[in-house]
C-alpha cells in the first residue's frame, strides 16, 4: 500500500511500528453513539479543490437529469453514475473583484468554502469561517481530531502571491476564523502522525500512556500562558490566546481518545517516511491516509487541495512541461487547451481513486461511500478568464441516504455555492442558519 | 509710476528678510507655496487624487503630518510627482523641497521618538531548528517538520503573521519528545526507519565528479548527509541503487553494526578508478546510462561490469561493496538508517555534555540539588532570561515523575520536553515596565536586547557571552555593543543572514522550485541549479565576511565559480567541482545582476521575461514596486502577421504604444531588455529569435544604458541613495519582525547616514541598526 518501497520485506514492516495488529473489519469501527442504539451511521465530508478552474466544455454534461453522457474530463467517476450528482450554475460571487482590482486567485482560494470577500492584503488578513471549519466545532466534539487539512502541494514562500493579497488565501481553503488560516499539511509522514501520535507503535496501552504525558504537559504550559499574560499589550495577549486555545483542543481530542481507546482497534499502517516523488504517488499516500481517518473515524471533516491555488506546477508525468497556472490563461490557443483539459482529466483520474476506495472500503450496513458526502472541484470555473460563477462542482456519496446520485442538476444563475456548502452541513445534523452569503438549503439533491 | 517702484521695493524689502533667512534658504512658508503651485491643484481637500490631500497642511509642524509627507517624499525622491507632462519647478529646487521635508521630519522625530512596537514575536521554523542547535548541540533541523510559516513584507519571521495553530501545537509537543530523548540519549528507544534520498539532497548528479566535501577526493557519485546517531548501539545501514537488475528488484547492499551516539556524516561514494567507462560495447548495446533500466538488448551476455561502492561514516570507509548495477555506472538511490538496536549506553555527545552539567551522586538518593542545578541552568537558557524559583518548581516535578518512571536521566528528559513547549521557550517575549503611562517610549532592557540581536544575526538564541554581559547590563554601553556586533558577524552563526535574509530578500528561495524547459535549455540540470544557488550564497557570504560596502553586491568584479558554472558563463581556464573565488574580466557579468539563480529566478520555463526582471529590479533594489496588472492581460505573441519571428521589444510594443500600460512599463521594461543578452538561465547570448539582440534601455528620468554593464553603472550613479534606503529598509524589517510604518523612515534615513560614514560596509550598516530607535525602543500602546 506503501508506494515509497517496492520490496518491502516483512521484517522491516514489523520493527517500523513495534506491535502491529493484524485486523479484519469489526463492528467496533462503527463509532456507536450510545451503547444500544443501532444509530444511523455518520456522515464523512471531504472537500477536494482544484485550483485554476477547468474546461467547461469539456466538464458540463449536454443533458440534465439522468442518464447523460459523461464529458471528457469527468470520463474516470463514470462507473460511480449512481453515486454522484453534477451540478452545475453554482457560483461564488464574492471572488469577483468588487473593486478590489487583480486577485482573482487569491479570492478564489478564500471564497470556496466561505462565501466571504476576502481582505485585500498581505498582512492582516481576513476572510470567513470556511464550512469545513464550521462542521468541525460541531463533529469534533465526538471525534479525536476536529478536522484535517491536507495538499498535496507545499504553501507558497515569501512574498505576495497575487497582487497585493497575503500567501495565506492561495494556501489554504480552510479557515477557523476570519483571521486564522488552517495549515496544510503535506507531507504525508505528518498526516499519519497526526493521526496516530509520533509513537512508533499504534498499540494502545502506550497511546494512552503517552496521552496521560501530553495532558500534564499542556497544563503546565496552561499555567504559564496564564502567568505570561500579564504585564503584556492587547494584540500580544491575542497570540497566548491562540496558545491556549491550540491547548484546549489537543486536550479535547486527547479526551476523545480516552474514551474511544476501549472500544476501538486501529487498522494497521505503517507510518510513512515521507513525501514521494511522484504527483501520483503523493496523491494516492494522502488519500490512503484520508480513506484511513474515515474509517477510523479519527475525523468526520477532510479538506483536501489537490494543488495551491493559483498552482504553477508542472505534470511531467503526463507530458505537461509547461506550468499549470500558464496554460489555464490560454487566450484560445488550442495547444494550451488540451494541455490544460489533460491537467484537468488527470486530476480527476487522481481523484478517483479516493471514489473507488471508499466505495470499497465497508462501513456499518453498507460502504464509506454511502455514507460520505465528497465535494470535488474549484473556485474559477474558465480559468483563462477568472470567472467566478458557473463553477465546475460535483457531489459524490450518498450522505447516508441523503443524497440521490445519477443526475445532472442545473441551478438557477448565480446560485451561491454556499447554498450547497448549508446543505451539506445540514446533511450531517449541524443546521445553521446562515453561511457567507447563503440565501437558503439547495433542493433537488435527494429527490 | 513712483509710487509702484517703493511699492516694489517695499515688497523685495518685505520678501528679503524671510527671502534670506538661512542665506537665501527654504523656509516653511516658501516650501508650502511650491506644494501649493506645483501640488494642490490635484491633491486638494476636494479631489483627493490617489488619496492623498496635500492643502492646508501646516509645514511649520511638519512632524504633525509625517503620514503623508512621507508619502510626498518617496514620490519627490523618485521623480514620479509631479507626473510627466505636468509643470514643475527647476532642478535645484526640487531637490531642495525633498531635502527639506525630510529634514524637518527627522528633526521632529528625533525629538518626539517613534520606535513602534512588534507583535510578540514566535519562533519561525528555522529558528526554531537554530536555538535547539544552540541550546543542546543537536542540529538535526527540527524546525523542518513544523508547518511552513506564513510570510509577510517578504519574510518569513514578522510577529503579526506567525500565529499558533493546533497543529502546530501538536507538532511542537512531537518534536519536544524526540529532541529531549535524543538530547538525553533515552537508551530504551524503539527503532525507527530513516530514509535518505540522493534526488532530496540535490546530490543526484549526471556528472562523473566528486557530490560533496564530506566524500574523497577521487570519488565520483554518490551522496553525504549528516544523521544523528541517538545512542551508542547497533544500526542497520542499507543502500539502494538506481536501476537493479532485470527483475526490478533493488539488491539491498546492508550493514549492520555499532556506532557511537552523536552527529555523524554517513557517505556512499564510488570509487574513480573503477568507474572509468571501458564497457566493450555487445551487439545491439550501448555504454552504460548511468544508472536507468538497462535498455533490452545491450549486455546481454557481457559479463557485468562491477563498480567499487564505499560506505563511509565520518569520512572512514566502514565497508567496500561491489555493485553489478547500472553497467558501471551506477547511481545511489537513497540511503536507509535503521535502529538503535541493542544499545550499550546513551553515550558521550555533546548534547549530553550541555544538559548534564554535574551528575547526581552514586546510590539514587540525594538526586535533586543536582536536578535542580541542571533545570535551572536549562531553563536560564531556553527561556533567554534569568528564572525564578516559579520557573523552576513545575519542572521540578516532572523530573520527579520521571524519575519515579524510569530514573534520574528519564526525570530529566521529561523536564527539558515540557520546557521545550512552553511559551517562554517558542516565544520571544518582551514585557512593558510596570506602572508607565500608554504612549510612554522607553529603551528595553538588556536581556531583551541580547535576544533581538541574536535573533537579527544568528536566527537563534544569544550565546553565553552575550547574555552574560546582558545579565550584567553592560550592553547599554555602545562601545561594548559595536564590539559583540562586529563579533557576532564573524561568527559562524552568521550564516543565517546569508540563508535567510538574503535568500527572501533577492527570492532565491524560488531556485528551488524553478523548471526550465528542456527543450528551451537543454544544458540546465540539477548541477547548474545547485551551482546557482552556492554562487549566490558564497558571493554574499563574502560580502559579510568580508565586510565590503553593500554596494559590491551589485557592482563586483569577481565571483565564485566552479568548472560547470565557469563554462555556463563563458569563462575558460576554470576547472574541477570546486568553487574558488574569480576575478572577472567581463564588465557585464559580476554583481547579483549577473547572477544565474536571479536570472533564472526572473524568468518563465521557457524564455526570458523583461517585465519580470524589470520588476525585480524596481521591487527589491530600488524599492518602488510597479502596481499590480489590470486582469486579462493577453499572452505575448511570438509571431507577426506575415508569420515572422517577432523579437521581444517587438513584441511587447504595446506597452509602449498604450499609454494606459505605458504608465508602469516604462520604468519596469527598460530595465529588463536591458538585461536581454542573458537568456533564461542565465546564460550570455547575442541573438535573440534569429535577430541581433538590443539591450538598450531609456529610463523616464532620462538616463539611458546598453547592456547590463552599463545599467549596473547608472543604477549605482543615478538611483544609489534608493538602492541603499531600499536595502536598509528590508534589513530593518527583518531585524525588527514587523513591517515598516512612516514614522521608521526618519530612523531608516539616520541608518543610511550612519552607514555612509564608514563607506556603507556591512557591519556599519549593522551596528547602525542595532543603535536605531526602533530596534533598542518599545512604546507603550494606547490600550
Amino acid at each position: 500500500m506503501i508506494v515509497t518501497k517496492k520490496a518491502l520485506a516483512r521484517r522491516t514492516f514489523l520493527r517500523g511500528l513495534g506491535t502491529t495488529l493484524a485486523i479484519p473489519f469489526l463492528d467496533a469501527m462503527v463509532p456507536a453513539l450510545k451503547a444500544g442504539t443501532t444509530a444511523k451511521a455518520s456522515v464523512r465530508t471531504a472537500f477536494v479543490y482544484v485550483p485554476n478552474g477547468i474546461i467547461m466544455k469539456d466538464w458540463t454534461p449536454a443533458a440534465e437529469g439522468a442518464g447523460y453522457e459523461f464529458m471528457p474530463a469527468m470520463k474516470a467517476l463514470e462507473p460511480f453514475r449512481e453515486n454522484m450528482l453534477v451540478l452545475s450554475g453554482l457560483a461564488q460571487v464574492n471572488g469577483r473583484a468588487l473593486g478590489d482590482g487583480a486577485g482573482d486567485h487569491a479570492r478564489a482560494g478564500a471564497t470556496w468554502l466561505t462565501g466571504v470577500h476576502p481582505k485585500k492584503t498581505e498582512v492582516a488578513i481576513h476572510a470567513g469561517i470556511s464550512a469545513d471549519q464550521m462542521l468541525a466545532r460541531e463533529l469534533g466534539k465526538q471525534t479525536q481530531l476536529g478536522s484535517l487539512e491536507v495538499g498535496l502541494e507545499s504553501p507558497s514562500l515569501a512574498g505576495d502571491c497575487d497582487s497585493g493579497y497575503s500567501c495565506a488565501y492561495t494556501n489554504t481553503i480552510s479557515w477557523r476564523n476570519p483571521t486564522t488560516p488552517m495549515p496544510v499539511e503535506v507531507n504525508p509522514r505528518a498526516v499519519f502522525e497526526r493521526m496516530f501520535g509520533d509513537g512508533e507503535s499504534t498499540d494502545a496501552v502506550a497511546r494512552l500512556a503517552s496521552m496521560k504525558e501530553q495532558s500534564s504537559i499542556l497544563d503546565y504550559i496552561r499555567g504559564d500562558v496564564a502567568r505570561l499574560s500579564n504585564g503584556l499589550g492587547g494584540s500580544d495577549r491575542n497570540k497566548l490566546d491562540q496558545y491556549l486555545e491550540a491547548i484546549r483542543d489537543i486536550e479535547r481530542r486527547i479526551q476523545k481518545a480516552e474514551e474511544q481507546n476501549a472500544t476501538m482497534k486501529m487498522p494497521v499502517m505503517e507510518r510513512p517516511t515521507g513525501i514521494p516523488d511522484e504527483f501520483e504517488d503523493h496523491a494516492h499516500l494522502m488519500m490512503d491516509l484520508q480513506v484511513l481517518a474515515f474509517q477510523a473515524d479519527m475525523t468526520r471533516v477532510i479538506s483536501f487541495m489537490m494543488a495551491r491555488e493559483g498552482s504553477n506546477r508542472s505534470y511531467r508525468s503526463i507530458g505537461i512541461t509547461d506550468g499549470h497556472h500558464s496554460v489555464t490563461h490560454h487566450m484560445n490557443d488550442p495547444e494550451k487547451i488540451a494541455k490544460t483539459a489533460k491537467i484537468n482529466t488527470h486530476h480527476v483520474e487522481t481523484f478517483a481513486y479516493f471514489i473507488n476506495k471508499l466505495k470499497s472500503t465497508p462501513d456499518g450496513d453498507g460502504t464509506l461511500l454511502d455514507h460520505s458526502q465528497i465535494l470535488y472541484g474549484s473556485s474559477i470555473s474558465d480559468g483563462n478568464a477568472h470567472t467566478h460563477h458557473d463553477l465546475p462542482i460535483a457531489l459524490i456519496g450518498g450522505a447516508a441516504g441523503r443524497i440521490k446520485g445519477g443526475r445532472h442538476v442545473r441551478y438557477p444563475k448565480e446560485t451561491p455555492l454556499n447554498n450547497l456548502l448549508l446543505t451539506m452541513m445540514d446533511h450531517t445534523g449541524v443546521r445553521i442558519d446562515q453561511l457567507g452569503d447563503s440565501t437558503g438549503e439547495l433542493k433537488l439533491l435527494s429527490i | 509710476m513712483e509710487g509702484t517702484r517703493v511699492a516694489l521695493l517695499a515688497a523685495l524689502f518685505a520678501c528679503l528678510s524671510p527671502c534670506l533667512s538661512a542665506e537665501g534658504g527654504p523656509t516653511p512658508a516658501s516650501q508650502k507655496a511650491l506644494l501649493d503651485r506645483y501640488c494642490v491643484g490635484c491633491h486638494s481637500a476636494k479631489l483627493k487624487t490617489g488619496g492623498v490631500v496635500l492643502e492646508g497642511i501646516d509645514l511649520t509642524h511638519a512632524g504633525n503630518h509625517a503620514e503623508v509627507l512621507e508619502k510626498v517624499i518617496r514620490k519627490l525622491q523618485t521623480g514620479e510627482m509631479p507626473p510627466p507632462g505636468l509643470p514643475r519647478p527647476d532642478a535645484a529646487t526640487y531637490t531642495t523641497l525633498a531635502k527639506w521635508i525630510e529634514d524637518s521630519i527627522d528633526r521632529y522625530s528625533a525629538a518626539n521618538p517613534n520606535p513602534g512596537r512588534p507583535v510578540i514575536h514566535r519562533l519561525n521554523r528555522s529558528e526554531y531548528s537554530d536555538t535547539i542547535r544552540d541550546l543542546l548541540a543537536l542540529d538535526t533541523k527540527p524546525g523542518a517538520l513544523l508547518p511552513v510559516d506564513d510570510s509577510g513584507f517578504g519574510f518569513d519571521n514578522i510577529g503579526d503573521v506567525l500565529s499558533v495553530s493546533p497543529a502546530l501545537l501538536e507538532r511542537y509537543m512531537s518534536a519536544a519528545r524526540r529532541i529531549s530523548r535524543m538530547a538525553v540519549g533515552e537508551p530504551g528507544m524503539k527503532p525507527t526507519e530513516e530514509e535518505f534520498s540522493a534526488r532530496t539532497l540535490g546530490m543526484r548528479t549526471t556528472r562523473n565528479e566528486r557530490v560533496s566535501d564530506d566524500l574523497p577526493f577521487d570519488s565520483r557519485g554518490g551522496m553525504a548527509f549528516e544523521y544523528y546517531f541517538p545512542v551508542d548501539a547497533e544500526y542497520q545501514i542499507r543502500i539502494k541503487l538506481n536501476g537493479g537488475d532485470s527483475a526490478g528488484n533493488a539488491t539491498p547492499y546492508e550493514i549492520r553494526m555499532p556506532v557511537k551516539a552523536g552527529l555523524r556524516t554517513v557517505g556512499v561514494d564510488f570509487l574513480r578508478d573503477s568507474t572509468k567507462p571501458e564497457i566493450i560495447p555487445t551487439a545491439g548495446g550501448r555504454r552504460g546510462g548511468g544508472g536507468a533500466a538497462p535498455p533490452g538488448g545491450a549486455g546481454r551476455g557481457a559479463k557485468p561490469l562491477t563498480a567499487e561502492m564505499d560506505l563511509r561514516i565520518d569520512g572512514a570507509k566502514i565497508k567496500r561493496f561491489e555493485p553489478t548495477e547500472g553497467f558501471g555506472f551506477p547511481q545511489v538511490d537513497r540511503v536507509i538508517i535503521d535502529g538503535p538496536y541493542n544499545p550499550t549506553s546513551a553515550g558521550d555527545t555533546p548534547s549530553r555534555e550541555k544538559v548534564f552539567v554535574c551528575r547526581p551522586p552514586a546510590g539514587g538518593k540525594d538526586d535533586d540539588p543536582c536536578a535542580r542545578m541542571i533545570l535551572t541552568n536549562l531553563a536560564h537558557r531556553a527561556f533567554r532570561r534569568p528564572v525564578a524559583d516559579t520557573d523552576v518548581q513545575p519542572l521540578m516535578a516532572f523530573y520527579k515523575q520521571g524519575k519515579q518512571d524510569a530514573g534520574f536521566d528519564m526525570g530529566i528528559e521529561k523536564a527539558l520536553r515540557a520546557m521545550l513547549v512552553s511559551p517562554d521557550f517558542v516565544f520571544r517575549i518582551e514585557r512593558d515596565p510596570a506602572g508607565k503611562a500608554p504612549g510612554t517610549v522607553y529603551r528595553i532592557g538588556d536581556v531583551e536586547l541580547a535576544s533581538r540581536l541574536s535573533y537579527f544575526l544568528w536566527s537563534s538564541m544569544p550565546d553565553q557571552t552575550l547574555q552574560d554581559l546582558a545579565e550584567k547590563g553592560k550592553l547599554k554601553d555602545p562601545a561594548v555593543l559595536a564590539q559583540q556586533v562586529r563579533r557576532m558577524l564573524d561568527d559562524p552563526r552568521s550564516q543565517s543572514l546569508v540563508d535567510n535574509f538574503i535568500s527572501q530578500w533577492l527570492t532565491l528561495r524560488n531556485i528551488a522550485l524553478a523548471k526550465p524547459d528542456p527543450d528551451a535549455f537543454p544544458e540546465f540540470d540539477e548541477s547548474l541549479r545547485q551551482a546557482f544557488n552556492t554562487e549566490t550564497e558564497l558571493f554574499t557570504q563574502n560580502i559579510i565576511r568580508e565586510d565590503r560596502p553593500v554596494t559590491e553586491l551589485l557592482d563586483a568584479n569577481y565571483t565564485f565559480l566552479n568548472e560547470r558554472l565557469a563554462q555556463h558563463y563563458g569563462i575558460n581556464n576554470i576547472y574541477g567541482s570546486q568553487f574558488r573565488k574569480v576575478t572577472l574580466t567581463d564588465p557585464n557579468r559580476g554583481g547579483l545582476l549577473g547572477q544565474g539563480s536571479i536570472l533564472t529566478v526572473t524568468s518563465y520555463p521557457n524564455r526570458t521575461s523583461v517585465v519580470q526582471r524589470g520588476k525585480w529590479i524596481l521591487e527589491n533594489l530600488l524599492g518602488s514596486p510597479p502596481p499590480p496588472p489590470p486582469p486579462d492581460i493577453p499572452d505575448l505573441k511570438p509571431t507577426s502577421h506575415d508569420g515572422h519571428q517577432l523579437t521581444i521589444r517587438e513584441a511587447m510594443q504595446q506597452h509602449r504604444a498604450n499609454p494606459v500600460c505605458a504608465s508602469c512599463h516604462v520604468r519596469m521594461d527598460p530595465l529588463g531588455f536591458a538585461m536581454e543578452n542573458y537568456d533564461g538561465v542565465g546564460k550570455w547570448r547575442t541573438k535573440e529569435a534569429g535577430t541581433e539582440i538590443d539591450p538598450s534601455g531609456k529610463m523616464p528620468d532620462g538616463s539611458s544604458f546598453r547592456g547590463p554593464a552599463e545599467l549596473k553603472k547608472s543604477l549605482l550613479a543615478s538611483h544609489r541613495d534608493e538602492y541603499l534606503t531600499t536595502l536598509t529598509s528590508k534589513l530593518l524589517t527583518y531585524a525588527l519582525g514587523r513591517g515598516l510604518e512612516y514614522y521608521d523612515m526618519p530612523a531608516v534615513r539616520s541608518i543610511t547616514r550612519q552607514a555612509a560614514k564608514d563607506d556603507y560596509r556591512v557591519s556599519a550598516l549593522v551596528t547602525a541598526i542595532v543603535q536605531s530607535t526602533p530596534f533598542q525602543m518599545r512604546r507603550i500602546p494606547e490600550e
